[in-house]
């Protein structure tokens, strides 16, 4: 039958095959004569509806089912599935159901289609190897790719880090040039200040004393509030500043303010003005220690950047909200300028002022903290505006704030101050016998411990870095011995975990050097001592 | 199924019909075929080649499709963009089928396609999954999802 179809055909089938894939003239005396060649190819002839009309008896050598006559091959060859044959087709490579490579040829003609079978075993073996050497390439060249995009990507990174790592050594070395600076001026002036007490015969400087003095504490706190800016800047990035508002009266926050900031205006020859749109005793719950950190940080900066005319502070308070304001008539900020402002370290640049570049950054995080928000409003060579709100809901019942101290307590304090440096046990030691408080000074933890086993007091007063025990130790000794003393921690440390551990080992408050009395007189308070 | 090499589509086919699969890449020659009843119907599913770097897909394996899976790797961005382009070459040569879309290797930490690139397939009213041959993940709604687009056209 096969023969009888070559001849009829005689090779010369018209195809009308445009599309790459179908068979051309020559494509079908290529494969015709690979047929006669090859020793395993088959066929089996089927009608329009694909029921076979004669076969070759060797289908099964090439994986197929041999097929009898009248059967529908679709049924049994899943490969017939969906095809409708028009022209000369080609399957170069499929699997037989047996799962052998077999090349698949249909040749229709009039009513009838031809399909030839033909071993690809061969073709498949060299195809395989060729084609899984060149996918796998590929898939490794395209890891690679991945790979040095990768690279890439960490190497910018790095480089991005390493910029920012550099601009980083660069702010603190300004930093420290500021600081260095900063600092310089009011140590000048205590150093200047503390000389002169101590080398003039007092017979003769004693009217000047008090002056002395006063400028001593000026410049001191002037001191403390660089070094707070410097240490809330740290505490902020690790979530270390937490507020602590009581009542206050307003009015006495910006006397305070105006008293240190009065002098450094009288000194640069510009004028300093307070109004206060405020009732008379308006008193509000606050933060005032942090107020006052705000209010320094402005007014310094004003006062700093203005040489002629003046530094006006204006506050008012309506709703629970305290606002105010403070305006100079200083160099005034550029717009570029004025984008930088806020950010960490930041300096103006050629307007010889230094600085630590942090005031305006702690400043807007605590007011931020304290539920308000800071604007700046500036013309340059004309001034600047500060404008800031704060929430500070009234005090109801508000009883009054006067000073209280240790003198109001019923009896005596009976306090064990341990404290290694003897100056500061000599300062405090001295302000705390001033407001009634007995005091028995030791200079490290093991002296202390040793001391509570054989005496009581109502409250220890200690620092935390002492020689031989220091004071975690002598906590941890103290409250394991049974002894409950009011242990109050009094420290240059402002860190959080410091803190965290001493109230972990047992202490009962922690105050942060330089303490004030009446920050102490509250915790005795709190912890029942006045009723002693 | 159709797709560009190395994207899974012998790995879904087989973990559809068999249950089966492995981590071991064996490239496909030419066309496997396979069927499976779905829902009382044979689907007879052509596992074709995948286009690779020397070669474009062989559009005489397309021939009496009714239907399409492509097939993307969601770790290899370029084989997913490549299914705008041969959907042009699929329905020049068939015409317009029911189409949809398996984003395979889903199981993948390095998986990089976006909801962008799946908005665009939806767009074109494909339907798209999720895949993992590995994992099991979407293979069955997949080719389920096929069968029933094809049965209502």
């Amino acid at each position: 039958m096969l023969t009888q179809v070559i001849k009829a055909n005689k090779l010369t089938i018209n195809t009308k095959a445009q599309n790459p894939g179908l068979l051309n003239q020559a494509r079908i005396e290529e494969i015709f004569q690979c047929l006669f060649d090859s020793r395993y190819f088959a066929y089996f002839l089927v009608d329009r509806n694909w029921r076979i009309q004669d076969t070759s008896n060797n289908l099964h050598e090439l994986g197929l089912q041999s097929l009898a006559v009248g059967v529908d091959a679709t049924e049994e060859f899943d490969f017939l599935a969906g095809l409708d044959i028009k022209e000369n087709y080609e399957l170069a490579m499929i699997t037989s159901p047996s799962g052998d490579p077999i090349r698949v040829i249909f040749i229709p003609k009039d009513s009838m289609i031809f399909v030839f079978i033909m071993d690809a075993k061969q073709e498949f073996i060299r195809q395989k190897s060729l084609q899984q050497k060149v996918n796998e390439n590929q898939l490794l060249f395209e890891t690679q790719a991945k790979l040095f995009a990768e690279l890439e990507t960490a190497k910018q990174l790095l480089e991005s880090q390493n910029t920012q790592l550099q601009e980083a050594a660069r702010l603190q070395s300004r930093l420290l040039s500021g600081v260095s600076h900063e600092f310089r001026t009011p140590l000048t002036s205590i150093i200047g200040y503390t000389n002169l007490l101590l080398s003039e015969d007092w017979s003769k400087i004693n009217n000047d004393a008090e002056n002395y003095l006063i400028g001593i504490k000026r410049s001191s706190k002037h001191l403390l509030s660089l070094i707070e800016n410097l240490i809330d800047h740290g505490r902020f990035d690790s979530g270390g500043i937490v507020l602590n508002p009581k009542a206050v009266e307003l009015a006495e926050i910006f006397d305070d303010v105006a008293l240190l900031a009065k002098p450094l205006a009288i000194t640069k020859n510009i004028t300093f003005e307070v109004q206060l749109d405020l009732n008379e005793t308006q008193s509000v719950i606050v933060d005032d220690s942090r107020l006052r950190q705000c209010l320094i940080n402005i007014i310094s900066n004003a006062i700093k950047f203005t040489d002629f005319g003046g530094v006006k502070i204006t506050a008012g308070w309506r709703n629970d909200i305290l606002r105010i304001g403070v305006a100079d008539t200083g160099i005034g900020i550029s717009e570029e300028h004025l984008k930088e402002i806020k950010k960490p370290f930041w300096q103006a640049p050629g307007t010889g002022k230094n600085g630590t570049g942090l005031g305006l950054t702690i400043t807007e995080r605590i007011i931020e903290l304290m539920g308000g928000s800071l604007l700046i409003d500036s013309i340059e060579g004309k001034g600047t505006t500060v404008i800031f709100d704060v929430f500070a809901p009234p005090m109801v019942e508000f009883e009054g704030l006067e000073q209280q101290s240790f003198n109001d307590f019923d009896t005596p304090l009976n306090l064990l101050l341990v404290e290694d440096d003897s100056d500061i046990a000599f300062l405090v030691t001295a302000m705390l016998e001033d407001d009634g408080v007995d005091v028995t000074h030791l200079s490290n933890g093991a002296l202390a411990v040793e001391c509570l086993q054989h005496q009581e007091f109502d409250m220890v007063l200690m620092d935390l870095h002492m020689p031989i025990l220091d004071g975690y130790g002598a906590i941890e000794k103290i409250r394991n011995s049974g002894d409950q003393t009011p242990i109050v921690i009094m420290t240059a440390s402002a860190i959080e975990s410091d803190r965290d551990r001493a109230e972990a080992l047992g202490c009962d408050g922690y105050l942060v050097k330089p303490i004030d009395i009446s920050d102490l007189y509250s915790l005795a308070q709190q912890l029942g001592l006045d009723a002693t | 199924m159709v797709g560009d090499f190395a994207v899974g589509k012998t790995s879904l086919t087989q973990k559809f019909i068999k249950n089966v699969f492995s981590d071991r890449y064996v490239s496909t020659i030419g066309v496997k075929i396979d069927s499976v009843i779905v829902d009382d119907t044979k689907l007879v599913i052509w596992d074709v080649a995948g286009r690779d770097p020397l070669s474009p897909i062989n559009t005489n394996y397309l021939v009496g499709a009714s239907g399409i899976v492509f097939v993307g790797d969601g770790t290899r961005p370029s084989t997913v963009k490549a299914l705008s382009a041969l959907w042009e070459t699929v329905a020049e040569r068939i015409g317009e089928v029911p189409v949809v879309v398996a984003l395979n290797k889903h199981d993948h930490e390095d998986w990089s396609v976006g909801s962008d690139q799946i908005s665009n397939f939806s767009n074109l009213g494909w339907d798209v999954f999720t895949t993992s041959a590995k994992e099991g993940e979407n293979v069955k709604s997949l080719f389920e999802c096929l069968v029933r687009k094809m049965s209502q056209k």
